[in-house]
């Protein structure tokens, strides 16, 4: 039983934080575990790009919803999608009027959300169902269902977005890295993104003929040598770095047939990255 | 063959977002300069009861008619007592966050109790856009100081205790707004060297740059240390203020703008 402590004009709570500045390096120190508990470890999150599939119409978003289809039953997933033009387009009128970051932050979240609900759309026959942040404890009822949950990509920071270590007004905390929090925060061992290319090159292959592909590397390898424009938010590596659930974040080509579910399957198809090398 | 991407055109059609600067043309507005962010701290003023919060509520009230202000507030040592018991548990760091996001909530709600006849509103995150309604009601807007990130929270490299607190959430609320200034109320005089609780010879620190403080490298700090970090990048609020609300008339000197407690600047 807990005991209040009222020596000192304060009422505390007895706990080995009581009394405690949590800012204090000794103190959160003492908070550390080898171990953590991982809420959903079965589950593999999978992130659609909004410019590489979405802006690409049916031709690319229909045969990649029939495969989500097929491998409906084999596999436990949470999808999530990125905006794409439309976020890009929200962004430059709002940098143009001058709309503080955070402004920016708050407004861009909307254009993913409507991706969402297309794909919600398209697979609700398979049994699907566009998951509101509120809604966050109710993953285990959709997964024990056989429902694909579908959640909302862009992380809540909205008008609290943390200004970026550029000083561009382009936020920081983009899609990737809100499916990248999700996946950790819930114990997820790994994210699937499914974009356009083959996976992550050393430079943009829509732009550099002579880019080449990096089929298997681990985060502290890519890190010490960072491609100069990358396919996911520079964000999601640098919070990789601190996490402790997320092994494996990998990326597909979803205009080629079948590599999801060969990722999926476990294959090391597309690019690899993993935390650690694998021992 | 590849179906296209069909495009909106503008200045950031087809890039890649993903965090590699190149927007030069950017004059961002300031939304409400003039409204005057300052936080309650939990431990340090709320756990301490009536004796200590009184007398800052109507310092508060009495400046009302002169100044737009929003209320934001701590945890204190119930959210200790949450983060203890999930660390215990080893829970992660979001999961850490979003409930430490309860705590602030029930003393922003106990604010607003206190302040109804004076006008005081409980508003949630999803409210903020409608500040300027209620400054022109003559309102004093309470909110929780945590940002909302909760479950999004990013794992810290030490420890699992969430970066982003209430400190954060303040400091972010009057950088969004435009305000140059983030007022903190504590118990201290203001930033110490070291936890002055623990160590009563620790140095006070009237003035300090952030670049500064952070290479000072400093087992404690009196405000979060994200914070700091976050100070020598922000576009508004480039000063952190630190006051001792035990002491009659400091939040209405600070509300004043007067130098009073500690001040950490962007350098």
């Amino acid at each position: 039983m807990s005991k209040l402590v009222a020596d000192d004009g304060r009422t505390h709570i007895e706990s080995n934080l009581m009394r405690e500045s949590l800012v204090d390096r000794r103190v959160i120190r003492r908070t550390h575990t080898e171990g953590e508990l991982r809420i959903l470890p079965d589950v593999v999150m999978v992130g659609i790009g909004g410019q590489s599939i979405f802006d690409r119409g049916k031709d690319a978003v229909l045969p990649l919803v029939a495969e989500i289809a097929a491998i409906h039953g084999k596999h436990k997933v949470l999808l999530g999608v990125g905006g794409g033009t439309r976020v890009r387009h929200t962004m430059s009128i709002a940098i143009d009027l001058g709309l503080p970051m955070g402004g920016i932050a708050q407004l861009i979240g909307a254009m993913e959300e409507t991706n969402a609900v297309f794909l919600n759309a398209l697979l609700a026959q398979h049994g699907s169902i566009f998951m509101q942040r509120d809604h966050f404890w109710e993953l285990p009822l959709y997964l024990r269902n056989g429902i694909i949950p579908i959640v909302i990509s862009v992380p809540p920071y909205h008008f609290w977005e943390p200004p970026s270590p550029s000083g561009d007004p382009v936020p920081t905390h983009g899609s990737d890295f809100g499916l990248f929090i999700h996946a950790e925060v819930l114990g997820m061992k790994r994210i699937i993104f499914v974009k356009d290319e083959d996976g992550l090159y050393d430079k943009d292959p829509k732009k550099h003929a002579d880019a080449r592909i990096i089929r298997k590397t681990t985060l502290a390898a890519l890190q010490a040598n960072m491609p100069e424009e990358l396919i996911l938010d520079q964000q999601l590596f640098d919070a990789w770095r601190d996490a402790r659930n997320v092994e494996r974040v990998q990326i597909v080509n979803g205009l080629k047939p079948g590599m999801l579910s060969a990722a999926l399957a476990g294959e090391d198809v597309g690019t690899v990255i993993d935390k650690e090398v694998a021992s | 063959m590849t179906p296209e991407r069909r495009e909106i055109p503008s200045a950031l059609a087809g890039a890649s977002l993903t965090g590699h600067g190149g927007v030069h043309d950017y004059s961002p507005i300031s939304m409400m300069p003039d409204v005057k962010v300052l936080k309650i701290g939990g431990q340090s003023i709320m756990d301490r009861g009536r004796a200590a919060l009184f007398p800052i509520l109507d310092e508060i009230v009495a400046a009302k008619s002169k100044h737009q202000m929003l209320v934001c507030t701590g945890g204190g040592t119930r959210a200790r007592h949450i983060y203890s018991v999930a660390s215990d548990l080893e829970m992660p760091t979001g999961v850490l966050a979003a409930l430490g996001s309860y705590v602030p909530r029930q003393n922003a709600r106990m604010l607003q109790m206190l302040l109804a006849k004076h006008g005081g509103l409980y508003m949630m995150h999803d409210d903020f856009e409608k500040l300027p309604l209620y400054f022109n009601m003559g309102c004093i807007p309470i909110i929780a100081g945590m940002p909302p990130f909760g479950y999004w929270e990013k794992p810290s490299a030490e420890g699992r205790v969430p970066q982003h607190r209430t400190d954060a959430g303040v400091f972010l609320s009057a950088e969004v707004l435009g305000a140059k200034r983030a007022i903190f109320i504590k118990d201290e005089d203001g930033l110490y060297a070291d936890d002055p609780k623990k160590n009563p010879k620790a140095e006070l620190i009237p003035r300090i740059g952030a670049k500064e403080l952070l290479a000072r490298d400093l087992p404690d700090l009196a405000l979060e240390r994200i914070v700091i970090e976050y100070l020598g990048r922000a576009r508004f609020c480039h000063e952190l203020q630190i006051v001792n609300g035990t002491k009659p008339g400091m939040v209405t000197r600070a509300l004043e703008g007067e130098d009073v407690g500690s001040i950490i600047y962007k350098d």
